[in-house]
C-alpha cells in the first residue's frame, strides 16, 4: 500500500471531477438502499416488539351477546393451541365518521368501555386532552392522525342511523386494528359514555374473544378450531381478526416501498457499475504510456491495477457511509408517514446490518466490475505501452470513409465519432434505456393519474358512484325509482356492503343486482353472479378454490351454499371480498337491513347538491348519504399530490443519472480528445462546430435507446404495473399506455439529454488550437 | 524589370510576452514585419528566440500581447475565437514538427476534414485531394492508412496536402522536417519547394541550413527583434552561390 500510496493520491487527483460525480451516484444508491434496509430490518421487529407490549391477542372472535356465556368461554379456553383468553363486552357496528379528511368515512367500528379492565390489546394513549367534555372518546391513531381529529376537538359518529357526537379526550396506539385496509377500527368510550351509548345500541352489543395462541401452535388450525366450535353452538360468528393480516395490512404500504427503494437503488447501482468501469477502461488507454513507464520501473501489474481500483473503491466507501448518514436524516420523515397510514408508530434507529449492506454491496460490486475492467494492465507489455501500440489500436479499418460517404461534412464526422466510441456508446445505451424506464413509469403514472385519473381510481377502489344513499329495506324502492325520474340522475343502482363469513374468514360482500350495470368491473377472472346460487370470490380465496368450486357462506347461525363462477379484486380488502346478486344475499340473510342505492350522475351535476335536495325532499327515505364526488375528489387529491412528489423524485433522480454519466463521459471524452479538437480548431473548425458535433454525436445512441426503452414499455410497463398493483390486491389493473405521453416523455429525456451535453462541452471553447504547440 | 510585391501580411508594433510580474518574459517587441505573396519566408534564430511565436502570432493561431497583424487585407488581432477559425480555414494552412494528423482517420479522411469546411464540390474536392497526393508522391493505397500505419515522411506529406487542400493564402511551416530523418526530410522540402514554385506563399520556421535553403528570403531573429535579412533569390538545388550568401547572412547574425 506504501508502496503505491503516491500513485493512488495521484490518481485520486487526476480524475477528482469524475470520482466525485461517482461518488454522487454511489450515494444516491446508499441513500436508497439504506432506507430500505432500515425499514426492512427494523419495521417488523417494530411492529411485533409493539404487538408484545401491548398483550395484543393473537385473534379476536366476535359474536352477538345475547349468544355468549360462560360456557362457550371456557370451551374456547379449552381450544388446543389457546394459552390465554380475554372476553369483553363492546358494540360493533357499521359506523360512519363525519367529517374524515372532509367527508364521511364509513367504517366497521368496536366501540369499547375504556373503564373496562383489560389485560390484552392495550390501548396505548400517547396524547390526552387537557380537560375533556363528557361524552369523550379515545380514538386510534389511524382516525386521530389521518382522519384530522385533533385531541380536544369533537368527532361525530353516525351508529344505526343515529348520530353521536364525541369530545376526542385522547388519542391511543393500538396493535389490534390499525388502519382502513383492515375493515374493522376500534374506539374507546368513556364509562359514562360507553353505558349511555350501549343502552342505546342494544341490538349491535357483542361480546369479543381475545385468544393468545400458545407459542408454535398453528393460527390457521385454532381459527379452524374456533368456527367449528361456533358452528357446533349454533352461535353466529360476527367478525373475526387475526394479527398476521393485521400485520399484512399494516405494512402494505412499507413493503411497497422497500421495494421500490431498492428497485431504484439496483437501478442506479447499476449505472455506477458500468461507470466505474467505462472509466477504468479509459484511464487505462489515456495513461499506456504511464503504465509502460511504472511497468518498466518495476511496478508490477497489481500494483498498478491497485492504484487505479482504490480511489474507486476509497470514493464508493466514504460516498456510501455518506449517504447511509444522510438516509438517517430522512428516515424520521419516513416513519411520520408510515406511522400515519399503518397506524402504529415506529421510531428508526441505527441499524449496523443495514450499514454493513448499503456500503459492502456497492462496494464488492464495484471491487469486481473495477478490478476486471483493469485486468488487462496484467498482460501489458512494458515496450509495447511506451510506443503506444498496446491498445486496441485503429489499425485495419476506417468506419465511414469520407471519400464514400454523402452525407454532409458535420453529419459525416459525428458519424465516425460514434464509430470509434463503442464503450462510450454502451453506457450511453444502458443509461439512456435504463433511465426511459424511469420516465415511462413516471410518465404512465402521470397519465393515469392526472390525465386519466378514473383508470387509477378504479384500479385501487371497487365500485365508485357519485352518491350512496342508504335507505330502509321497506323505502329502496321508492328510493330508486324517485332517482330513476331525476333529469340529473343517470342510474341508479341497487348496490349494498355486507358482512359474510366464508370459513373463519369474515368477508364483505358485494351485493348487487345487476353486476353489468356496475361502472368498475372488479371480476378479473371468470365472470360476476347472476343467479341467486352464483358467487364471484376475492382474490385471497384464489388459492383455495377455483370455477365451479360450491362453498359455504355463513351469516350468523344461517349459512348457504353457492356456485364459484368467478373472482373479484379489492385493494381495500385485501381480497377478502365476494360478490353477490340480492337474490343470493338475501338467500343467506333474509335481507337487507339498511340497503344502499348508488347513484350516477350526469356530467356537472353537484353529488353535494343532489344529497341536499334528497335529503330535505324525501327525509323519510334517506337515512344517510355519501358524497363519493367528493370523496373521491379528495381521493384523487391525494393521489395526484403523492404522484406529483414521485414523479418530481424519479425526474430528478433521472436528471441527476443522465447529468453524473454525461459529465463523466464528456469530460473524459474532452481529455482524451484535446489535442484532436485542438488540430480540428487549427484547420479552422468553430467552437460551435465543435460542440455541436461532439453532444450530436451521443444523439443517435440516445435516440434509439430512448425510443427502443420507450416502445418496449409497451410490453414491460403492463408488467411491471401487473407487478406492483397484484402485490396490493389488484390482479386486474386499469392502468392505461398511452403511446403519445410515453413518447413526449422520451422526446423530453433525449431534449435533456441533449441539452445536457451541450452544456458540458462548454469547455471546448476553451480549447486552443495553439495550446497543440505548447503544450 | 523591378515588380512592386504584394503584402499579405503586415505586422506593426508586435509585441509578445509570456508570464506576469517578476516571471514576465518579454519573447519580441516593436517589432514590425511584411510577408509578401509568393515568398517562401524563412524564420530563424536560436533556441527559443521567438520564431515559432512570431509565425504563430501572424497566422492568427496566437495572440500578440500588442501591436496589429493585417493579413489578407482583414486585422485579426482582435477578431474573436470562431471568427479567427473561419479565417484560418480559407487562409491558413499548418503544418507542426509533430505532424498532428487526426489518429482515428485515413490520410485521405484527415485532408477531405479540412476540405470539407470551405465551400465547393464534393467531387472537385476528392479530386483535388488525389491530385495532391500524388503530387506529394502518396500512392492511393497509402491514403487509405491511418498516420500510426505509415512512415514519418508520408504522414508529414499528408499534413502538407492537408495544410493546402483549400488553397491558403499562406502555408505555415513549423520545423517541418525536425521529426524526420534526412531522406524523409529531403522529400517533404521537395514538396514544399514545388508548392512555392506553383506560387504557394510559404512561412517556415528552421533552425537547419539546408531546409532554409528552400526559402527566398530568411529572416534572422534575435533580441526580440528582426535581427536581419537576406534574400537568397529562387531556389536552384546544389547551388553553391546562395549556400555560401546564407552562410555569410547567419555568420553575421552571430548563428
Amino acid at each position: 500500500m506504501k508502496r503505491i500510496g503516491t500513485q493512488v493520491l495521484h490518481n485520486l487527483k487526476k480524475d477528482k471531477g469524475s470520482l466525485v460525480s461517482f461518488g454522487l451516484i454511489v450515494l444516491f444508491t446508499a441513500f436508497m438502499l439504506n432506507l430500505a434496509l432500515v425499514l426492512a430490518f427494523q419495521v417488523e421487529a417494530a411492529y411485533d416488539a409493539r404487538f408484545l407490549e401491548l398483550n395484543t391477542a393473537s385473534m379476536n372472535v366476535y359474536i352477538p351477546e345475547e349468544q355468549a356465556g360462560d360456557a362457550l368461554y371456557a370451551k374456547l379456553g379449552g381450544l388446543e393451541g389457546v394459552r390465554r383468553l380475554e372476553a369483553r363486552q363492546a358494540v360493533y357496528a357499521e359506523a360512519v365518521i363525519r367529517d374524515f379528511r372532509g367527508t364521511d368515512f364509513d367504517m366497521n367500528t368496536v366501540f369499547y368501555d375504556l373503564a373496562d379492565e383489560r389485560s390484552l390489546n392495550l390501548p396505548d394513549v400517547y396524547e390526552t386532552a387537557a380537560e375533556t367534555k363528557e361524552p369523550s372518546i379515545l380514538l386510534p391513531m389511524y382516525v386521530a392522525n389521518f382522519g384530522e381529529f385533533p385531541v380536544g376537538g369533537e368527532i361525530v359518529y353516525q351508529v344505526n342511523g343515529n348520530e353521536y357526537t364525541f369530545t376526542v379526550a385522547g388519542a391511543a396506539e393500538e396493535m389490534q386494528y390499525g388502519n382502513y385496509g383492515k375493515g374493522m377500527m376500534g374506539a374507546w368510550l368513556s364509562g359514562s359514555a360507553y353505558r349511555s351509548f350501549y343502552e342505546a345500541n342494544r341490538e349491535s352489543a357483542i361480546v369479543e374473544y381475545s385468544l393468545v395462541l400458545q407459542e408454535g401452535a398453528s393460527l390457521t388450525d385454532l381459527q379452524e378450531q374456533v368456527t367449528g366450535l361456533l358452528e357446533q353452538n349454533g352461535v353466529a360468528l360476527l367478525a373475526m381478526n387475526d394479527h398476521l393480516s393485521a400485520k399484512e395490512t399494516r405494512t402494505m404500504v412499507c413493503d411497497l416501498l422497500i421495494l421500490i427503494l431498492i428497485a431504484f437503488a439496483c437501478i442506479i447501482l447499476l449505472v455506477s457499475v458500468f461507470l466505474s468501469k467505462f472509466r477504468i477502461s479509459n484511464a487505462i488507454e489515456d495513461e499506456m504510456v504511464s503504465m509502460g513507464v511504472l511497468k518498466a520501473m518495476g511496478y508490477t501489474g497489481n500494483m498498478i491495477i491497485a492504484s487505479l481500483v482504490l480511489p474507486y473503491l476509497l470514493v464508493t466507501g466514504a460516498c456510501a457511509l455518506l449517504g447511509v448518514g444522510l438516509s438517517y436524516a430522512l428516515l424520521p420523515a419516513l416513519a411520520d408517514f408510515l406511522t400515519m397510514q399503518s397506524g402504529f408508530s415506529f421510531t428508526p434507529v441505527f441499524d449496523g446490518r443495514a450499514l454493513g449492506c448499503a456500503v459492502l454491496v456497492p462496494l464488492c460490486i464495484v471491487f469486481v466490475f473495477t478490478t476486471g475492467a483493469a485486468g488487462r494492465i496484467r498482460k501489458l507489455q512494458p515496450i509495447c505501452a511506451i510506443r503506444g501500440n498496446a491498445g486496441a489500436g485503429h489499425a485495419g479499418r476506417n468506419p465511414l470513409p469520407l471519400e464514400n460517404t454523402c452525407f454532409s461534412t458535420g453529419l459525416r464526422l459525428m458519424l465516425k465519432q460514434i464509430c470509434a466510441c463503442k464503450k462510450q456508446n454502451a453506457l450511453l445505451f444502458l443509461v439512456s434505456f435504463v433511465v426511459t424506464i424511469l420516465v415511462a413509469f413516471s410518465g404512465t403514472l402521470f397519465y393515469n393519474v392526472v390525465v386519466k385519473p378514473e383508470n387509477f381510481l378504479s384500479t385501487l377502489s371497487e365500485e365508485n358512484p357519485d352518491i350512496m344513499f342508504f335507505t330502509e329495506a321497506a323505502h329502496q324502492q321508492e328510493l330508486c325509482a324517485a332517482l330513476e325520474r331525476d333529469a340529473d340522475v343517470r342510474r341508479a343502482l341497487r348496490y349494498t356492503t355486507g358482512n359474510v363469513s366464508i370459513g373463519s374468514s369474515a368477508v364483505t360482500a358485494f351485493v348487487c343486482e345487476d353486476f353489468s350495470l356496475t361502472a368498475n368491473e372488479l371480476c378479473y377472472l371468470g365472470r360476476d353472479p347472476e343467479k341467486k346460487n352464483e358467487i364471484a370470490l376475492g382474490s385471497a380465496f384464489q388459492e383455495n378454490y377455483t370455477i365451479g368450486d360450491t362453498i359455504t357462506l355463513r351469516q350468523g347461525e344461517n349459512s348457504c351454499s353457492y356456485q364459484v363462477v368467478g373472482f373479484i379484486q379489492s385493494v381495500n380488502y385485501q381480497g377478502n371480498v365476494c360478490g353477490l346478486t340480492t337474490g343470493g344475499y338475501e338467500a343467506l340473510c333474509g335481507g337487507l337491513s339498511m340497503p344502499s342505492v348508488y347513484v350516477y350522475l350526469k356530467e356537472e351535476v353537484s353529488a353535494g347538491a343532489i344529497i341536499d335536495r334528497y335529503e330535505a325532499q324525501y327525509p323519510q327515505l334517506v337515512i344517510k348519504a355519501v358524497d363519493s364526488q367528493q370523496m373521491l375528489k379528495t381521493t384523487q387529491e391525494m393521489y395526484m399530490s403523492i404522484c406529483a412528489v414521485l414523479i418530481a423524485v424519479i425526474f430528478l433522480v433521472t436528471l441527476l443519472i443522465v447529468l453524473f454519466i454525461l459529465y463523466i463521459v464528456i469530460k473524459s471524452l474532452l481529455v482524451r480528445r484535446k489535442q484532436e479538437l485542438g488540430i480540428y480548431k487549427a484547420m479552422g473548425y468553430t467552437s460551435g462546430q465543435l460542440m455541436l458535433q461532439t453532444a450530436g454525436s451521443f444523439l443517435p445512441v440516445t435516440v434509439a435507446a430512448v425510443l427502443l426503452s420507450a416502445l418496449l414499455g409497451i410490453v414491460y410497463m403492463p408488467a411491471i404495473h401487473q407487478a406492483i398493483f397484484s402485490s396490493v390486491g389488484a390482479v386486474r389493473n386499469n392502468m392505461e399506455l398511452s403511446i403519445g405521453c410515453l413518447l413526449l416523455f422520451a422526446a423530453a429525456l433525449i431534449g435533456m439529454q441533449f441539452l445536457i451535453s451541450l452544456c458540458l462541452t462548454l469547455p471546448i471553447r476553451k480549447i486552443s488550437a495553439y495550446s497543440l504547440i505548447k503544450e | 524589370m523591378l515588380t512592386e510585391k504584394e503584402t499579405i501580411i503586415s505586422a506593426r508594433g508586435l509585441k509578445k510576452c509570456f508570464g506576469n510580474g517578476d516571471n514576465r518574459q518579454v519573447i519580441f517587441e516593436n517589432l514590425d514585419l511584411d510577408i509578401y505573396r509568393g515568398d517562401f519566408t524563412i524564420i530563424m534564430g536560436s533556441s527559443g528566440a521567438g520564431k515559432s511565436t512570431l509565425m504563430y502570432s501572424l497566422s492568427g493561431m496566437d495572440r500578440p500581447t500588442a501591436g496589429t497583424v493585417c493579413f489578407a487585407g482583414k486585422e485579426i488581432t482582435r477578431c474573436s475565437d470562431d471568427r479567427l477559425a473561419v479565417f484560418r480555414r480559407e487562409h491558413c494552412g499548418f503544418v507542426f514538427q509533430q505532424i498532428y494528423l487526426l489518429e482515428k482517420m485515413s490520410l485521405m479522411d484527415n485532408v477531405l476534414t479540412a476540405g470539407a469546411l470551405v465551400k465547393g464540390s464534393r467531387k472537385e474536392l476528392i479530386r483535388r485531394a488525389k491530385e495532391l497526393f500524388e503530387l506529394v508522391n502518396i500512392p492511393e493505397y497509402t491514403q487509405k492508412k491511418f498516420s500510426s500505419q505509415v512512415s514519418g515522411g508520408e504522414a508529414q506529406r499528408a499534413g502538407i496536402v492537408r495544410a493546402v487542400i483549400n488553397k491558403p493564402t499562406v502555408v505555415f511551416a513549423d520545423e517541418p522536417t525536425g521529426a524526420l530523418n534526412s531522406g524523409n526530410s529531403a522529400a517533404v522540402l521537395n514538396v514544399f519547394t514545388k508548392l512555392h514554385n506553383e506560387g504557394q506563399s510559404i512561412i517556415m520556421v528552421t533552425h537547419d541550413k539546408r531546409t532554409a535553403l528552400r526559402g527566398n528570403r530568411v529572416l534572422y531573429i534575435r533580441d526580440g527583434q528582426i535581427f536581419g535579412e537576406c534574400d537568397l533569390g529562387r531556389y536552384e538545388a546544389e547551388s553553391h552561390e546562395r549556400e555560401a550568401k546564407l552562410n555569410t547572412f547567419l555568420t553575421g547574425m552571430g548563428w
